[in-house]
C-alpha cells in the first residue's frame, strides 16, 4: 500500500490515504485528535471506489464489476493505489487510481467541492504520450512529484516484477512527465529512473522487486533522491564442503524430498476428504472453504510434526550450504 | 543537483521562444539500505513501502512504511547534520492504537 499525507475535505487537517489489495481505497480522516479509523472512500452514490476487480468482505471473495469502467465492462483490474490531485484545477481534489495488473492509471473527478468531495464513481484512463498510462510488470504506487521543477507534479512509479523467482525479471522505478498546462495535465510516455535488474547474486546490493518509490530530497543538497522500498533475493556464497559434508548435505536433501513427499500426500488426502464432505458444494463458495477447514483442523496435528521435521532438517542444511534469501529493505538513492 | 531537463531561452527568427532539450540522464549513486535505529527499515515487512512524511511535528520529514497487510509504521528523523533515522514504531491513530487499514 502506498500512502499520500493529504487534506482530502478541506478541512484544515492531513488525511491518510492509501489503496489496499482489497482493490479500493482507503482514508483515515486527521482531526485535532488524531487519525481516525480507516474507512473505504466512497463515491457520490455512497459505493465503494474501485477500478474493476474488488475484494468481497461478504462473499470472502474478489468480485470482478465493471461499474466504474468508461464502457462498463470488468477488467480484472485492482485498485492497489490511490492519490489526490487536483487534475482540472478547480479547486478540490480528484483521484488518481493505480491498477496492479496492467498498470494502468485511471482518473476519477470530484464534482462536489473541497470540503465535500463528490466521486463519480467513473473512472477515465489516464494517458502516457499517446497511449493509455501502463506500467510495465504490475505496478505498485505511484507518486506525484515536481520532478523537473517546472511547477507542475509529474508522475514517479515503480513496479513489482517477479517477486519471488530466483534469477526472475525484477520491477524498476519510473518516470512521467507532466507537459500539459494548469488544469490540463498531460503525461508523457515512461522514462526509466531506475532500470529492472534480474533476481539474483550474492548479497542484498539493491531492491530487484517490487518497488515502492517516493521522490525526495533526502539527503538536503537541492535534488530530488528516490527512497525505495523492495525485496532482494539472493545467495549467499558458501564454503567448500569436505566430503563427508557433502555426503550428509546429501542425505539430508534426500529426507527433505521424503517429509515433502509426505507433506503433498496429506494434504491430498485432505482434498479428497472435503471432495466428499463437500459433495455438490461450489468450490468458490464460503460453505466449501469451512468444509475444507473443518477438515484440515482434523489433520492439524499431523501438518505440525511434519513442518516441524522439515524445519529441522532444513536448518540443518542450510549450516552447511547457505540458503536462497528473500528479504525486503528500504533503500536511498542517491541523486548524482 | 543537476536538472533533469534544461529549458532554453532561445533567440528565433520571430522573436524569443522557450525550447524543451532532450531529458539528461539521471544518476543515482549505488543504493544504500536505510537505517532506523539499528536495523535496516523494512525489514521483515511484506512490501513495505516508504514516504517521507513529518509525524511528530519537528519540522523534519519521518518516514512512513505502509505493507501489504495494511500495517503502518513509522521511523522519526534525528536531527542533525547527517540523516539517521530512530527505530520504527507503530503509527499511531487517535487513541494511540496502531493505525491498521484493512486488506483483504
Amino acid at each position: 500500500m502506498g500512502s499520500q499525507f493529504v487534506d482530502l475535505n478541506a478541512d484544515g487537517h492531513i488525511d491518510y490515504l492509501t489503496a489496499t489489495f482489497d482493490g479500493s481505497p482507503h482514508v483515515s480522516y486527521g482531526s485535532a485528535l488524531g487519525f481516525g479509523a480507516p474507512e473505504h472512500l466512497k463515491d457520490a452514490q455512497g459505493e465503494r471506489i474501485l477500478i474493476s476487480s474488488i475484494w468481497d468482505y461478504e462473499a470472502s471473495q474478489h468480485t470482478d464489476v465493471g461499474r466504474a469502467m468508461p464502457d462498463g465492462a470488468a477488467r480484472g483490474e485492482r485498485c492497489i493505489s490511490a492519490l489526490a490531485f487536483d487534475w482540472d484545477a478547480d479547486g478540490d481534489l480528484d483521484l488518481l487510481l493505480g491498477s496492479y495488473e496492467n498498470g494502468h492509471l485511471y482518473r476519477q473527478m470530484n464534482e462536489g467541492s473541497d470540503k465535500e468531495p463528490k466521486f463519480t464513481g467513473r473512472n477515465i484512463p489516464v494517458l502516457a504520450g499517446d497511449s493509455p498510462f501502463a506500467l510495465p510488470d504490475k505496478m505498485t504506487a505511484p507518486r506525484l512529484v515536481d520532478w523537473d521543477g517546472d511547477l507542475d507534479l509529474d508522475l514517479v512509479a515503480g513496479s513489482f516484477g517477479d517477486s519471488w523467482g530466483q534469477g526472475g525479471a525484477g520491477g524498476g522505478v519510473y518516470l512521467s512527465r507532466n507537459r500539459g498546462t494548469k488544469g490540463k495535465p498531460e503525461f508523457g510516455a515512461l522514462e526509466t529512473l531506475i532500470a529492472p535488474a534480474r533476481n539474483g547474486g550474492t548479497g542484498p546490493t539493491r531492491p530487484t522487486a517490487g518497488l515502492y518509490a517516493d521522490a525526495t530530497d533526502y539527503d538536503g543538497d537541492g535534488d530530488l533522491d528516490l527512497v525505495v522500498g523492495g525485496y532482494s533475493l539472493w545467495t549467499p556464497e558458501g564454503r567448500a564442503l569436505s566430503a563427508e559434508e557433502q555426503a550428509t548435505v546429501d542425505r539430508l536433501k534426500e529426507d527433505q524430498k521424503a517429509i515433502q513427499a509426505r507433506q503433498s500426500a496429506l494434504l491430498q488426502q485432505v482434498q479428497e476428504e472435503t471432495a466428499k464432505a463437500a459433495e455438490g458444494l461450489d468450490q468458490k463458495s464460503k460453505e466449501y472453504r469451512a468444509k475444507w477447514s473443518e477438515v484440515y483442523r482434523k489433520h492439524n496435528d499431523e501438518f505440525a510434526a511434519i513442518r516441524d521435521e522439515l524445519q529441522a532438517v532444513t536448518k540443518k542444511i542450510g549450516e552447511l550450504v547457505p540458503f536462497a534469501q528473500r528479504q525486503a529493505f528500504v533503500w536511498w538513492y542517491e541523486r548524482l | 543537483m543537476k536538472p533533469a531537463r534544461i529549458t532554453l531561452l532561445a533567440l528565433m527568427p520571430m522573436g524569443l521562444a522557450w525550447a524543451d532539450e532532450t531529458p539528461t540522464e539521471v544518476r543515482f549513486a549505488e543504493p544504500k539500505r536505510v537505517l532506523a535505529g539499528d536495523a535496516f527499515l523494512g525489514e521483515r515487512r511484506l512490501y513495505p513501502s516508504p514516504v517521507l512524511h513529518d509525524v511528530d511535528g519537528d519540522g523534519l520529514k519521518d518516514i512512513v512504511v505502509g505493507d501489504l497487510l495494511g500495517a503502518v509504521t513509522f521511523a522519526p528523523r534525528v536531527a542533525g547534520k547527517t540523516v539517521a533515522f530512530a527505530a520504527g514504531r507503530p503509527f499511531p491513530d487517535r487513541d494511540g492504537k496502531p493505525l491498521k487499514f484493512h486488506n483483504w
